[in-house]
């Protein structure tokens, strides 16, 4: 099936989804844009219209260092995609490669599914707070925590799924016209993955969205003069009652996104194979 | 059934060793030496001395982690170094104000939760369906801190209905009209949990509602309310109790938020509050008593799951 054909599929009769699709369409070129699209410079500090309503030239207001909010907003989106798709490549590789393997080479799952349940054990926010206590403030850093903490929950999945997979007949039919493990693995079982795993990134990116705002909130996320949506809500936080525009845009920026997310991941959930639509929760 | 808990316990050892051998390497994996990181900046080298012969330093790893293990079973977590008290008297202190807020959290999940759960399996494909389902998602989509910080603005700002931050004890004046400091915090905890459940209970009833027994009792002429209750949603709870310890996780990551935003003095806070601190004997006792607590309700939740559903610890 040709590709413009299986998206028109996936949100055929979903007006929802769709909208949630073209919304995070609207991000990614807002994200690539970002130099030519936002009307100032997000860092640029002017004292002299701190806090101003929205309005022109500042479209969304400005921050209490007078910083552009609309600027800040669109190069926001820059972070959102980067900590989005950043978590996902890790979670997706690391905690697939996990479980695949995990579920292939039995001996190996029982020692490596042992250290997926171990980080298990601890809260999703409470084990990306200890890493981040160890770690630096950077973007790199609560990328590869995001992406740590992400990659436990796809082990498991990725581990249930390659189960029932391995139990086919084609898996059977590989390895008696003599393919190798390798082979086994990433070229018959691995394409099999691919649309469930397509359905978890989708989720790991809405959560990944609610999880960095969470670190940023708590001033343990991004380094505070970075301007994401987190940053933008916990630095204006205490101006809330004076100038409550500065938390409505970021926050619905971040609600619009994470919610669009979530659309995309179900309406793509409910077209792929069957057996393993229970095995990924999503919201 | 004893057969299956024994098991779930053994294989749960292991396990819960291996968690607080990382909550012991905690201390180690920050940069320094970990006796002066125990006693913070304001320790005399004759203290640092004594810590370090105290806790084995010059030892084996392992010989560390078994004196440490060995002083946590009998309850020394260590002393807090902003407090200068016991971990677990300073842990204690945050239990009221947590218990409280998870289990009024709890009430409102069970009370909004459930009910709309069931009405939108019911009437499911409906407009009134479609709705619940797309709030329940938009609510999942919402941070946590943002909620908070509106809600306050609106009930306490802005209706002056209820206090926005601060939580004094049931014991201090006041008495139980102290909860009211609780409500505005434990709606904000609820909302993406009570999303979670809703969606949950929407599915697994509809799964029920396939099986072979409820058109049975739909065949035979029971009513259809009395087919969604008594026969979906009863079966539909078993697997709904199974992701209780999922919920569990769920709060206590959105509590050290939301504890934040609204100044309660609970062990949420306190775990961000000892990071900012560096008060790292207090975050490593915080996080082992988690652990400890959610390895317990899961396995809680395993062994309720498999005596409501027999065919699990047949497995």
């Amino acid at each position: 099936m040709s590709v413009p054909l299986s998206i028109a599929l996936v949100f055929r009769g979903r007006a929802l989804a769709t909208i949630g699709a073209c919304w995070l369409l609207v991000v990614g070129i807002a994200a690539i844009g970002a130099p030519l699209l936002a009307p100032f410079d997000p860092l640029e500090i002017d004292p002299f219209v701190r806090l101003s309503e929205p309005g022109w030239p500042h479209l969304f207001g400005t921050d209490h260092f007078g910083r552009d909010s609309l600027s800040r907003a669109i190069y926001g989106a820059r972070m959102a995609i980067l900590i989005g798709s950043g978590s996902v490549l890790i979670a997706l590789v690391a905690g697939g490669l996990v479980g695949m393997l995990s579920a292939y080479f039995v001996r190996l799952g029982h020692l490596l599914m042992r250290i997926v349940d171990v980080l298990m054990a601890f809260p999703a926010l409470l084990l990306a707070l200890v890493l981040m206590t160890l770690l630096e403030r950077s973007v790199l850093n609560t990328v590869i925590v995001i992406g740590i903490v992400y990659a436990t929950t796809t082990a498991r999945i990725v581990f249930g799924m390659t189960l029932k997979l391995k139990r086919d007949v084609f898996v059977d039919a590989a390895i008696c016209s003599g393919a190798g493990h390798v082979s086994v693995l990433f070229r018959h079982i691995l394409p099999n993955l691919m649309s469930p795993m397509l359905v978890q990134a989708s989720f790991i990116f809405a959560f990944a969205q609610l999880q960095a705002a969470a670190l940023d909130f708590l001033g343990l996320g991004l380094p505070p003069e970075v301007p994401s949506w987190g940053n933008m809500l916990s630095e204006e936080r205490i101006y809330v009652t004076r100038a409550p525009w500065l938390l409505i845009f970021p926050g619905s920026l971040i609600i619009l996104s994470v919610f669009s997310m979530n659309l995309v991941g179900d309406a793509l959930r409910d077209n792929i194979d069957p057996r393993f639509k229970d095995d990924i929760a999503g919201v | 059934m004893l057969n299956y808990a024994l098991n779930r316990v053994l294989t749960l050892v292991p396990t819960l060793l291996a968690a607080s051998f990382l909550v012991f390497m905690f201390i180690h994996l920050i940069p320094g030496d970990p006796a002066s990181i125990l006693l913070g900046d304001t320790a005399t080298p004759e203290e640092v001395a004594e810590l370090s012969r105290e806790l084995g330093l010059d030892e084996p790893l392992w010989t560390q982690y078994v004196l440490w293990l060995g002083n946590v079973l009998q309850g020394d977590l260590g002393t807090s170094v902003f407090f200068r008290e016991p971990v677990l008297s300073v842990i204690a202190d945050g239990a009221e104000t947590s218990v409280l807020l998870a289990t009024m959290t709890m009430f409102w999940i069970v009370v909004f939760g459930v009910p709309i759960g069931i009405i939108s399996a019911i009437r499911h494909g409906s407009w009134v369906d479609q709705a619940t389902s797309g709030g329940a998602m938009l609510f999942a989509s919402v941070p946590t801190f943002w909620l908070g910080l509106y809600l306050i603005l609106i009930f306490s700002v802005g209706l002056g209905w209820f206090p926005s931050s601060g939580f004094p004890s049931l014991a201090d004046e006041g008495g139980a009209s102290n909860l009211r400091y609780l409500v505005l915090p434990s709606l904000t905890l609820a909302a993406p949990n009570a999303a979670l459940i809703i969606r949950l209970i929407r599915a697994s009833m509809l799964d029920v509602s396939r099986e072979d027994h409820v058109r049975t009792a739909r065949a035979k002429g029971l009513h259809p309310v009395r087919v969604a209750i008594r026969h979906v949603f009863r079966n539909a709870l078993i697997a709904v109790s199974a992701a209780f310890g999922f919920t569990f996780a769920a709060l206590v990551s959105e509590a050290v938020v939301t504890e934040t935003v609204f100044s309660l003095p609970g062990i949420g806070r306190l775990v961000v509050q000892s990071i900012l601190r560096r008060d790292y004997p207090v975050i490593q006792g915080v996080i082992l008593i988690i652990v400890v607590f959610y390895m317990a309700i899961n396995l809680l939740v395993d062994l309720a799951y498999a005596s409501l559903d027999p065919r699990v610890s047949l497995k």
